[in-house]
């Protein structure tokens, strides 16, 4: 693991408010390798974007790591100044958000806001510039022509191309994407996951890529980690996932979705909504909505164990913690 | 008021509501522009009691423009809709139009700008019911507030929260509530779960189903995803570029896709492994329908097309249980091409 290009480790992230602290993200670790492609699945507040942020040093107050580590390249991110990522952003890592429309400059053409980028990082000349755009434009499959265009003049997946172009201006070695397909439709959606994939391959990123919906991920991703109030449920390859899921949280996000083909069967989703992480949790946190609960779930807080390759964070796993070990730390 | 009973056509009963030759063009450009967007061109729809209508087709297809005509949020530039038999160009007094609006309600995609932030839930409800509904008096009112939140699975609880406390399903919902308050025969449910999560997804497609099997409600889903659309709807519509492509039963149309563009939204939905090799470099741009000349707009996108395909604008004509617009589909030729590219595939 000593050649991990990200490895988070026990991050823990806390939104303190005047009413509570509410512990969005708790003791989260994974590693991420060069050229590897992780999702990380979960429903809306679940603490997968704000762990995002906590990865990419984008919390702002009231949000705040209160433990743990994100290492790059073994530099603990999390307690670098502002001017020290100022100098790795776009360049050694990017981060793509989830809505594109609100992320570009609408004022702006797409050309300029690809100069500033650049020029923040490195003395460059005009020439060069148009060169490099036209470049990752090229490599995203928007016609250059596109350089002098406004967001607006856009469709919604040529805008979240050019925004994943804007992320390959310096060719980081880590690409953080948060939902870049969730506004988009099935056609489009499919096309970029195509696109991301295959820039993915040809030029050796990594990405971690968010998102609520595990058909996505299924389809590209190397390995997945479910979370579930901030916590991660599950962890493992993609397909080892996808054809064995242990957590009841990942078996019921993927029967949630209907089919084209094969028989019509109820869908039944996920009945509840999570947990509010401002109150105090006993027990496994997905009890409340676990159609396999039995008696120790209210009582045991479960760890992740180790189930044939996957971890798992679930009492018929064995996996048990007491509820003052976990509480009391941090 | 014209009785609907006289509007009747032979043969048939009248279905709840009917569009033919449906239009809207929008002017685009600058005033003296001569460049006319074709949101919607000669679309005839219809839809029947207590069925639900998926219209489906990516974004640009024109399919919100039809839920906005069909709620007279637009005006069309041509066609007729009649609903219950009544054209819909004769309601002009408000009496009538609140009549409509009670009839046919509408939820809207996104579940975070639909509502008005300054209110707290029950004022959208609420104030439904006061115009719709005039006879209840206030305490009706709360009653039936509490009624139409519990069908949609919406606790009282949450009935005096802000839009901001909420999260996206139980807004959706909320949109769902607003939308019965009025006890409507029709909902236009312009695509109400692309924005949440899967865990709540199912249950607003239940929630879809249970409307029709419970309250009678018939029901126009608009969405770019056949898997939900196959999940609850009795008939599926596929459009392309404001025209109609396909239309059929749902499962008949999704078991055997007969125009190019279906087989390529299935196989966007489709396991990747699975996936249709003839569109394997479709980047899902959406269709420029400015100033549209002849022939059939899916044309430049599609792997099948034949010469006649630039000239001539297909027309919909039955192919086994659906209707298809396209002039490839169907012929000896391209069926066998289309299986036995399939069979590769798989």
């Amino acid at each position: 693991m000593s050649a991990a290009l990200l490895e988070v480790d026990g991050l823990t992230i806390e939104y303190l408010t005047a009413t509570a602290d509410v512990r969005a993200v708790e003791q989260v670790s994974f590693s991420v390798q060069p050229g590897e492609f992780v999702g990380i699945v979960g429903e809306s507040g679940c603490g997968k974007s704000t762990m995002l942020f906590g990865i990419a040093q984008l919390l702002s107050p009231p949000g705040e790591v209160t433990a743990g580590r994100v290492l790059f390249h073994g530099t603990d991110m999390v307690r670098l100044s502002a001017g020290e990522l100022r100098h790795m952003r776009w360049r050694d890592y990017s981060v793509v958000m989830q809505s594109a429309m609100n992320a570009l400059n609408p004022m702006k053409s797409i050309g300029a806001q690809f100069r500033d980028a650049l020029q923040a990082h490195e003395r460059i000349s005009g020439e060069r510039i148009r060169e490099r755009s036209k470049e990752v434009l090229a490599l995203v499959g928007i016609d250059p022509a596109h350089l002098s265009s406004y967001p607006h003049q856009l469709s919604g997946g040529m805008r979240q191309r050019a925004m994943i172009a804007m992320a390959l201006l310096f060719t980081p070695q880590l690409v953080v994407m948060d939902e870049p397909t969730s506004a988009l439709d099935v056609v489009a959606q499919r096309s970029l996951m195509l696109k991301i994939r295959e820039l993915q391959e040809r030029l050796g990123f990594a990405v971690i890529f968010v998102t609520h919906d595990m058909h996505v991920v299924s389809r590209y991703s190397d390995r997945v980690l479910v979370m579930y109030a901030g916590q991660v449920v599950e962890a493992a390859r993609t397909d080892r996932i996808f054809e064995h899921p242990q957590h009841p949280y990942s078996r019921g996000l993927i029967e949630a979705f209907p089919t084209v083909s094969g028989p019509r069967r109820q869908l039944t989703g996920i009945p509840g909504s999570p947990p509010d992480l401002a109150e105090q949790l006993s027990g496994c946190r997905f009890r409340p909505r676990c159609p396999v609960a039995f008696d120790a779930c209210a009582e045991v807080e479960p760890e992740l164990v180790d189930v044939d390759g996957a971890d798992v964070r679930c009492l018929l796993y064995g996996g048990a913690a007491t509820v003052s070990e976990v509480r009391s730390d941090g | 008021m014209v009785e609907p009973e006289q509007l009747r056509p032979a043969g048939g009963p009248e279905p709840l509501l009917r569009a033919e030759g449906l239009t809207r063009h929008f002017r685009v450009g600058g005033m003296f522009s001569k460049a006319t967007l074709h949101a919607v061109d000669g679309v005839d729809l219809t839809i029947n009691e207590r069925e639900i209508v998926a219209l489906v087709g990516e974004s640009g297809s024109g399919k919100s423009t039809i839920a906005r005509l069909l709620a007279r949020i637009h005006q069309p530039t041509g066609g007729e809709i009649y609903y219950r038999g009544r054209s819909l160009r004769k309601l002009r007094s408000r009496r009538d139009m609140l009549w409509y609006r009670g009839e046919v309600g509408m939820v809207f995609q996104d579940p975070f700008s639909a509502f008005n932030p300054v209110h707290r839930i029950s004022h959208g409800i609420m104030r439904n019911l006061k115009l719709h509904r005039a006879e209840l008096g206030p305490a009706e009112r709360q009653s039936e507030l509490e009624r139409v939140s519990q069908s949609v699975g919406l606790s009282t609880r949450l009935l005096t929260r802000f839009p901001y406390e909420m999260s996206g399903g139980e807004r959706q919902r909320i949109g769902f509530a607003q939308a019965l308050a009025l006890r409507p025969k029709l909902i236009l449910a312009d695509e109400p779960v692309s924005m949440l999560d899967v865990s709540i997804r199912a249950g607003v497609l239940n929630l879809m189903v249970d409307l029709r099997d419970r309250e009678g409600v018939s029901l126009l889903y608009i969405t770019h995803d056949l898997a939900s659309a196959r999940y609850v709807a009795d008939r599926i519509v596929v459009m392309y570029a404001g025209q109609i492509v396909e239309s059929g039963p749902t499962e008949a149309v999704l078991a055997d896709p007969q125009h190019p563009y279906t087989r390529l939204l299935l196989s966007a939905v489709a396991d990747p492994r699975e996936a249709d090799p003839a569109f394997a470099a479709d980047t899902g741009e959406p269709p420029r329908v400015i100033n549209p000349g002849e022939g059939c707009r899916f044309r430049r996108r599609c792997p099948f097309a034949i010469e006649t395909c630039h000239s001539v604008t297909p027309l919909p004509r039955p192919i086994g249980s659906a209707e298809v617009a396209c002039h490839v589909a169907g012929t000896p030729a391209t069926h066998v091409a289309i299986s036995a590219e399939r069979a590769s595939s798989d």
